[in-house]
């Protein structure tokens, strides 16, 4: 089969196709013509709602975002105290302190040692056991 | 008046609060059923060769058009042929999925093997023309049905590919937007296409 028998059969069948449309009856070129009018009236129709919601969405985010971004602050120590920046920074030195307490002196850890044995003398006084 | 790109031009002014002239707003109405006039034949056509039934076919035109018309009508108007075909051929493909699904359970169900959406046979369809059928329209046809029952035997994105490029006159990259492929594959569907058409066909048609 050569390029030209492919050219050929392609400009017959596309001659064929197009007489076939031009063939179409007027039952069917009319209720086109009313698919088409129904298909405009409905975006006619649904146009302003939609673009009004397309163009509303991006500014309700930004006031919403707003919106919540000064209730945190509102609700935040930083708004309710004055002088608040000192006392975070105290917290974070007690942070500190703990933290240099367990890598150094170790007096975490004995605290911890001495909160198990109280736990163990106090469950052997509540359930005394049988005696030896 | 200077012309917009796009519909979605013209509803934004459309939409404003100081109310578009009404020229423009009927301009792009204009636009678009200009564009759905020149294509809906063609389209119904080829949903016809696809469907094998007028009604399908005009039921997924319209589906075509109110979809486009509802959802893509704001994108730039050089795109609404391939998406137009993108929505049709998913339509066709949405409705022969469907009906094998009602044929598997029609076979299945106890009674008569008909199906029950079809109507019965219009009488008029039967009556013959007044006029005597011209031999070299009648012979037209009947190449065309030829053609039309090959182009059902191919395989679908053959056909889709086959109709788009050679009935739609769409150029290649056009055609792999709406096939929602590669130009490539649009080449490879179209060449297996014509070749298989011809193999069916034959020489003499």
């Amino acid at each position: 089969m050569s390029e030209q028998d492919d050219n050929a059969f392609e400009l017959r069948s596309r001659a064929l196709f197009h007489d076939s449309v031009e063939g179409l009856d007027m039952r069917i070129r009319s209720r086109l013509t009313q698919a088409r009018s129904a298909a405009l009236e409905a975006a006619a129709t649904r146009r302003p709602w939609a673009l009004g919601w397309k163009l509303w969405t991006p500014a309700a985010g930004v006031t919403a975002a707003a919106i919540l971004g000064v209730v945190l602050w509102m609700g935040s120590p930083l708004h309710h105290q004055a002088g608040t920046v000192a006392d975070a920074q105290s917290s974070f030195e007690d942070l500190d302190l703990l933290a240099s307490s367990d890598e150094g002196s170790g007096d975490a850890l004995d605290m911890l040692q001495d909160d198990i044995d109280f736990y163990d003398f106090a469950d052997k006084s509540a359930n005394p056991g049988p005696a030896a | 008046m200077a012309r917009f790109g796009t519909l979605n031009t013209a509803w934004m002014v459309w939409d404003s609060p100081a109310p578009a002239p009404e020229g423009v707003v009927l301009e792009y109405t204009r636009e678009l059923e200009k564009f759905l006039a020149e294509i809906e034949r063609r389209a119904f056509r080829m949903a016809q060769v696809a469907l094998r039934d007028a009604d399908d076919a005009l039921d997924v035109v319209q589906d075509a058009m109110l979809k486009l018309t509802r959802s893509y009508a704001s994108r730039p108007s050089a795109e609404w042929r391939p998406l137009f075909y993108r929505i049709l051929e998913n339509g066709i493909r949405d409705l022969q999925r469907r009906r094998t699904v009602r044929k598997r359970v029609m076979t299945w169900l106890p009674g008569p093997k008909e199906d029950p959406d079809s109507e019965a046979q219009d009488p008029l369809e039967n009556v013959a023309d007044a006029a005597p059928a011209i031999p070299e329209r009648l012979m037209q046809a009947q190449a065309m049905e030829q053609l039309e029952q090959s182009l059902r035997a191919l395989p679908a994105r053959q056909r889709e590919a086959f109709m788009l490029r050679n009935f739609e006159g769409m150029d290649v990259a056009e055609t792999a937007s709406a096939m929602a492929c590669s130009e490539g594959s649009v080449k490879t569907h179209y060449s297996r296409a014509v070749h298989a058409l011809r193999d069916q066909l034959g020489e003499v048609w």
